[in-house]
């Protein structure tokens, strides 16, 4: 991992410093739900069926955040190397890499290898999705030959832009609901439980309520100074991807709107002396070495925002809706399509215009994206939004390349001194613009 | 454009220079409109008389241009085709079609739209999972399309010229299977290397001409004199866009005779035919969501029950051994490897796994891969 000593400059929130406990606690339930006979299923982010799985008590296992906590704590090694030798090339995904890897000795030793938090607990079921990229099924389907649990997988399917909305809303929302409504006939055989829909609204209501708090959170961070660290941001949306609906959840983005909110108030930033404020614009973070955005603190650089995990768009719960699946897909419609219209009438693309959107509001001078080598999802694609929003936005763009688990891709010097010479420009910038 | 006699011989002068005739066809005022993966319903194109060209790249050519615009973690194959793209190789579209098959072409088309702009351009939402409301769903896409595709030409397709076009290509798709049959005698009747070439071949010409094409072929192989060819390993390949016989040629350059594919390229495009529904946008709903057993699309199972069709394809084409000639960052077909290899050699196939960029300029290297194989398939 990274040297980590530049991280005692940045001023970091105590809401993101609660997040290790919760992840500790997190994992701690599931292996006690497993040993209670509890159903485990192991899950994918971004699903949409987050709400449903609470409403009928499975418990989820996150396991792309396993990857992730697996590269943060300088554990991942062992798995990568376990599922390059079972044959999985090691430009696939780092987080299946490392999960596949765990399964496939844990089938090997017959016991789950020594890992951060026990592990992950052997699952009851796999549900994989179509969110975001294809490995998020493909990987459970390769599990298939390590394990022997069922295994179900929806489509969850983002809009594209070129189209008139309201011609495919129906469908869309129609077929998002069938997919979800599969899932749920799915649970129920395999847990013997029914779906009771009244708690499954009560857990939406809920799991609203939490992000609305994240969103108005997020807003203060327009603020300057910024309030909260590039570090904090990457640890703040865990409580939303990974426990949502629970009061626990609700808690702490009430406590994080609080914490943000007294700083704005009082003036407080990330740094002593803000200079330039970033967008993290395109990848995900490079879990194995986070501290290298202690590194653009130490030179004055925050990142008000990122677009790896942001909080969701707005979304109202209608009045008129009491399905609660009806409600999911209605409500993963729009908000895969919040930016939409705007993006159709200019510049075509919804990444663009969310880059578009942020960098007034958080007054940026500058976007950094991570080329992630194993993720085409994240990857593919920055250098044109780069090249997208220079017709728009005249912005210095960093781009560093590693990967999201494999620290054998990364060169600390080499990053170090791609911030050295990018700030430079963003500085060389914002005093031509100041002299104009 | 008439396609002369001497099928074999055309389909390698169609082979060698496809963009040339699709320039000509352009040039003459056909609407030559490109499109990626064997996922684009291509029937709803000829029913407007538009002729569909897929996309390829070019594997004896470097990466000259596209890697200023796309990153370089995106498979090679779709490089190469954006390459061709950026070079203006590829003016000759109208416009461009792209289904959401894998994460690369998910984001290509905006890439592509932004360097290259085209009078017309249009994605296609394509479900991952299988199942009746996968059909249902890719059935509104699909009229959606074909609302598109009537305001570029001006006029609506009938009932009449759809049901034409799928059956148009269902005579293509089963003349395809034709041919495939005569691979099953030892030695094959047909290389494989020619086979590439009569796949290529038909990749942007009108399908009508095509099938023309295709029974000239049937004719050439059923009257050629019989070459004195001594029997040689025989090997399936299974992988993704193969798009230039090369390949294939230097597998049969290093001792085996080629007899089976499971490719974009190939069977996979081909080996079911579109089948009739109640109206013909529920059969091309039910072909493309069901029939073609790409990776992308995710199917229930165990390796056993999800690859059970290419233990048979292997059975029934008397194969030895098996290639798996994957281009490296695609991910689909990485994820599925190694689990899919260990089933195969489960069934008694010896299984050489590749993962190759899509270039021809390490042939060296490949060639002591594959020589080192089909010598241990003796």
């Amino acid at each position: 991992m990274v040297d980590n000593t530049d991280k005692k400059k940045e001023n970091r929130t105590q809401s993101a410093r609660n997040v290790r406990p919760l992840v500790e606690s997190m994992y701690l339930r599931a292996h006690q739900a497993r040993e209670r006979g509890q159903k485990v299923a192991y899950c994918m982010v971004m699903s949409q069926y987050d709400e449903i799985l609470a409403a009928m008590d499975i418990v989820p296992v996150w396991t792309e955040n396993y990857g992730g906590l697996c590269a943060a704590m300088g554990t991942a090694q062992p798995f990568l190397e376990k599922a390059e030798a079972e044959g999985y090339s090691n430009l696939i995904c780092g987080y299946a890499r490392t999960g596949i890897g765990f399964d496939a000795l844990r089938a090997e030793m017959g016991e789950a290898p020594q890992t951060p938090d026990g592990g992950m607990p052997m699952p009851d079921m796999l549900l994989g999705s179509s969110i975001g990229c294809d490995t998020r099924f493909k990987w459970y389907q390769a599990l298939g030959c390590y394990m022997d649990v069922p295994i179900y997988c929806i489509d969850v399917i983002v809009p594209p832009v070129n189209r008139d909305l309201y011609e495919i809303k129906d469908f869309y929302v129609k077929y998002q609901a069938e997919q979800l409504r599969g899932l749920v006939k799915f649970l129920e055989k395999t847990t013997g439980c029914q779906l009771d829909p009244d708690r499954l609204m009560s857990i939406i209501h809920r799991a609203e309520e939490a992000r609305h708090w994240w969103w108005e959170a997020q807003q203060l961070c327009r603020a300057i100074p910024a309030p909260m660290s590039a570090r904090d941001h990457f640890n703040i949306f865990v409580p939303h991807h990974f426990m949502i609906g629970e009061e626990a959840t609700l808690d702490f983005y009430k406590e994080l709107y609080q914490e943000l909110k007294d700083r704005v108030d009082s003036g407080i930033g990330v740094v002593d002396n803000e200079r330039y404020r970033l967008l993290f614009a395109g990848g995900l973070p490079p879990w194995h070495s986070m501290g290298i955005f202690s590194y653009f603190g130490s030179l004055g650089a925050v990142f008000p925002a990122q677009l790896a995990y942001p909080p969701p768009d707005p979304f109202t719960i209608p009045d008129n809706i009491n399905d609660p699946i009806e409600l999911i897909a209605l409500r993963s419609f729009e908000r895969f399509t919040y930016r939409w219209e705007q993006a159709h009438r200019g510049c075509g693309d919804f990444w663009v215009q969310h880059i578009l959107d942020l960098v007034p509001e958080f007054n940026i001078d500058g976007l950094v994206m991570h080329g992630v080598m194993s993720c085409r999802a994240t990857s593919m694609g920055q250098i044109y939004y780069q090249n997208a929003v220079q017709k728009y936005a005249k912005l210095r763009t960093l781009f560093i390349g590693s990967d999201i688990v494999d620290i054998r891709t990364y060169s600390e010097a080499q990053t170090k001194i791609q911030i050295d010479n990018f700030l430079e420009t963003v500085e060389t910038r914002k005093s031509n613009k100041a002299s104009n | 454009m008439t396609i002369s006699s001497r099928g074999l011989e055309h389909t390698w002068e169609l082979c060698q220079d496809r963009m040339g005739y699709a320039r000509v066809m352009a040039s003459q005022g056909k609407k030559v409109i490109g499109y990626f993966c064997c996922y684009t319903p291509v029937e709803l194109m000829t029913a407007l008389d538009l002729v569909p060209y897929r996309i390829g790249g070019r594997i004896d050519e470097p990466i000259k241009e596209a890697d200023a615009y796309l990153e370089t973690c995106v498979c090679s194959y779709v490089r190469s085709a954006f390459d061709l793209a950026i070079r203006g190789e590829y003016d000759f579209l109208h416009g461009l079609v792209v289904p959401h098959t894998c994460d690369a072409m998910w984001r290509i088309l905006n890439i592509w739209k932004l360097h290259k702009p085209l009078d017309y351009t249009y994605f296609i939402e394509v479900p991952h999972m299988v199942g009746p409301s996968s059909c249902h769903f890719l059935q509104q896409e699909l009229k959606l399309f074909k609302k598109s595709l009537e305001q570029l030409v001006g006029r609506k397709v009938t009932d009449e010229a759809l049901g034409e076009a799928i059956d148009t290509h269902n005579r293509a798709r089963a003349l395809l299977q034709k041919i495939y049959q005569y691979r099953k005698a030892d030695p094959p009747l047909i290389s494989g290397t020619e086979i590439a070439r009569v796949l290529i071949a038909g990749r942007g010409i009108p399908v009508e001409e095509f099938n023309e094409l295709l029974l000239q072929v049937i004719h050439d192989i059923r009257t050629r004199e019989s070459e004195p060819r001594g029997k040689k390993p025989r090997v399936l390949i299974y992988g993704g866009e193969v798009d230039d016989p090369a390949i294939i040629e230097l597998i049969e350059e290093c001792g085996a005779a080629v007899v089976m594919d499971d490719l974009c390229t190939g069977s996979r495009s081909f080996w079911e035919l579109v089948k009739p529904q109640e109206n013909a946008m529920e059969s091309l709903a039910a072909h493309y969501v069901d029939d073609i057993r790409c990776p992308r699309t995710c199917r229930p199972g165990k390796p056993e029950e999800r690859f059970l069709y290419l233990v048979d394809f292997a059975r029934d084409f008397n194969v030895q051994g098996i290639i798996l000639y994957l281009y490296r960052f695609c991910d689909g077909h990485a994820l599925e490897a190694p689990g899919l290899k260990a089933y195969l050699n489960r069934e008694g196939f010896p299984v050489l796994h590749l993962e190759e960029e899509y270039t021809l300029l390490t042939k060296g290297q490949l060639r002591t891969r594959f020589q080192a194989f089909i010598e241990t398939l003796g």
